[in-house]
């Protein structure tokens, strides 16, 4: 195994042992947990938007009927809900792609990075790693 | 209430101050652009705040400005459904795409097309797709620009055609993507002002309560109920939903949009921007409420004519009365920054598919300097210019706005959006699958508007070339097609080459490790 600074290749980029952080634990688990709101998200979002759409298409007499008062139709309040949605699972994402996301790809390089080093400079297996100080990073 | 026929002279000091400012941006960012990623990526040195502006300055164009405030204006609900789907896209764009375009591409998105990919064939899909988008979009804005010029200031079409496509290439060429960043982070400054002014403006005359806005607006239209209700625009409902879907899904395969996450440090940056962006947009979609159901309640029934086809004069009228001739000049100039931001981050984005990859990477295969490719970028963009400024000035003020910009979005959707969500996400996923994708993507929207009866009006063709078929919006078709054809393309094929570096991509997309670093700017 080459050390990770060990000159570029042709193609100008850095060298890790890719396959070896694609199966490991902490990558694993931080795709599983942007898997897990990611999908979700978007199924919900584009459900939410898509029927929106389709009973505009398709249901405009129900679209225009009276919401509350009179001016307001279902339609329009349909429509404020999408900006909404929009506002609210944009902010929700932030947050936890700041608080999860982003510390469990921290750990996933670190401890990469980690078992490089220990492979060529000890030729050693995988050393324990170190503990992370950020709790955040567990599953709330 | 009449838009002069002979120059205005207010409007035209508004634009020169307008172009004087754009201009000296551009100054100073020609001193501070030396090397490719300062060129292409504006050395990555933007703000998450400050590339959401920008993302924001890039994405709302005069349709949106004057377009769904017009198309309001004229039918009511309709109009609205255009902002819910351009606003709704950046989820897309945020969960799938920005991230990891961010960390695995370079300067344009056939960068992460090809991180695994063959080279030359899918660089070569990836520009056809890049392209195609540019075209239809770029042209649209050109003759927008035209027709509003010509309207508002009073400039003879041609003459302002040439104008704005001699601007925009200035703006490229002396100060690349970091004068075009800045360009349209002003722009929509500029936009945001003018919306907020005359929204409160709006509600001082009205109402400040939607609702007796919506009831005022009522009033005045021939359509009485009917205006507040969907179905005065889009009259088959198949439509309404096939617009959508590419509303929804183009923006995350628009070129300019994605190509924006290669000017921010890292995917942190990234993510934020397009939260900047989607407060931004939703914010001014918000606006249009006012803007276009104030105009109805303002203007009236009387203002109809004088909106020309498609409302995009309403807005203008409306600003006329007002707080006439200074502040329509005012709007006036607003709009024109609007157009320019755009037609220069699309330029910049086709400039970028001709020179880094067509002629860096396949003509060349990536033999030629830095410099080299810089300077084909110039020649590029001084071409893809002059190109859209003829084919603008040929076509003339007749060529359907509203119909180029649909496909622009129906192509981004069917071609490199399946072709880019793939590559980062099916391990599988191989050339065959690109190639196969974005050609069935691009020639498959462009058919179906080809024989779509928007092209062919008239009572013999009324539905279309093919009687049968009487959608005028392609994506419900040609987006599954796209996707199918990525699908069909990897399957009969293997690539094991491809499959074996996935692992890279996957771990560089989804971390960072090994992405482009930024370079900072001089200075």
């Amino acid at each position: 195994m080459s050390a990770p600074e060990g000159g570029l290749p042709a193609d100008g980029r850095p060298q890790y042992d890719w396959e070896t952080i694609e199966r490991s634990p902490e990558f694993r688990e931080l795709v599983s947990r942007k898997r897990a709101f990611i999908v979700p998200g978007t199924i919900f979002f584009l459900a939410w938007y898509l029927g929106f759409i389709v009973l505009a298409g398709y249901a405009p007499d129900f679209m225009g009927s009276e919401f509350l008062v009179d001016g307001l139709t279902v339609g329009y309040v349909l429509a404020l809900s999408q900006f909404l949605m929009t506002f609210v699972l944009g902010w929700m994402y932030l947050r936890k792609a700041d608080r999860v996301f982003d510390p469990l790809a921290e750990r996933a390089v670190a401890s990469a990075e980690g078992r490089e080093h220990a492979a060529a400079e000890t030729a050693a297996p995988e050393p324990a790693r170190q503990p992370q100080p950020s709790g955040r990073v567990l599953p709330q | 209430m009449t838009l002069l026929a002979s120059v205005n002279e207010t409007a035209l000091v508004v634009f020169a101050v307008v172009v004087g400012i754009t201009m000296v941006i551009t100054y100073l960012a020609s001193k501070r652009v030396s090397t490719a990623t300062d060129f292409w990526a504006a050395g990555r040195s933007l703000t998450g705040p400050q590339n959401g502006f920008a993302i924001a300055g890039d994405y709302m164009s005069a349709a949106s400005f004057l377009g769904i405030a017009g198309l309001i204006y004229l039918f009511g609900f309709d109009g609205f459904l255009y902002s819910v789907g351009f606003l709704v896209a950046f989820l897309t764009v945020l969960f799938l795409l920005a991230e990891r375009m961010r960390n695995s591409g370079k300067y344009t998105i056939a960068d992460v097309l090809t991180f695994r990919l063959k080279q030359k064939p899918a660089r070569s899909a990836a520009a056809l797709g890049t392209l195609a988008v540019v075209a239809f979009y770029l042209i649209a804005q050109m003759v927008g620009a035209g027709v509003l010029i010509e309207a508002l200031v009073g400039i003879d079409f041609s003459l302002a055609v040439v104008l704005t496509g001699a601007f925009m290439v200035v703006y490229i060429i002396a100060g690349g993507m970091l004068a075009t960043s800045w360009v349209q982070i002003i722009k929509a400054f500029m936009l945001m002002s003018a919306a907020v002014v005359m929204t409160v403006w709006v509600m001082t005359k009205t109402s400040a309560n939607p609702v007796d806005l919506f009831k005022d607006a009522r009033g005045q239209s021939a359509e009485g109920q009917k205006y507040l209700e969907p179905g005065l625009f889009f009259a088959t409902p198949l439509d309404t939903v096939s617009l959508g879907l590419g509303l929804v899904l183009g923006t995350a395969g628009l070129p300019h949009i994605l190509m924006r996450f290669f000017t921010v440090p890292n995917a942190k940056a990234a993510r934020s921007s397009v939260m900047w962006a989607i407060g931004l947009i939703g914010a001014f979609y918000l606006m249009t409420t006012f803007l276009g159901f104030g105009a109805r309640a303002i203007l009236g029934r009387a203002g109809e004519e004088a909106a020309g086809t498609g409302g995009n004069l309403a807005l203008p009228n409306l600003a006329d009365e007002l707080g006439g001739d200074l502040f329509l000049a005012i709007i006036a100039g607003v709009a024109f920054a609007t157009i320019l931001a755009v037609v220069a981050g699309l330029v910049i984005s086709a400039s970028g598919a001709v020179a880094h990859d067509i002629w860096s990477n396949v003509v060349r295969a990536g033999r030629d300097s830095e410099r080299e490719e810089v300077w084909v970028a110039k020649i590029a963009a001084v071409s893809i210019g002059a190109i859209a400024i003829a084919i603008a000035v040929i076509g003339g003020a007749g060529l359907n706005v509203s119909f180029m910009v649909g496909l622009a979005f129906a192509v981004a959707a069917s071609a490199n959006f399946p072709a880019l969500l793939l590559a980062l996400t099916w391990r599988r996923f191989n050339t065959t699958g690109a190639i196969v994708g974005v050609l069935t993507g691009v020639f498959s929207s462009v058919f179906l508007v080809i024989i779509s009866p928007k092209v062919w009006p008239g009572a013999d063709s009324e539905g279309g070339l093919f009687g049968f078929y009487d959608l005028s919006q392609p994506g419900i078709i040609s987006i599954p097609l796209g996707f199918l054809g990525c699908w069909l393309g990897t399957v009969l094929t293997t690539e094991p080459a491809a499959e074996r570096k996935f692992d890279e991509l996957y771990v560089r997309s989804e971390t960072g490790l090994g992405a482009e670093v930024a370079t900072g700017l001089k200075g």
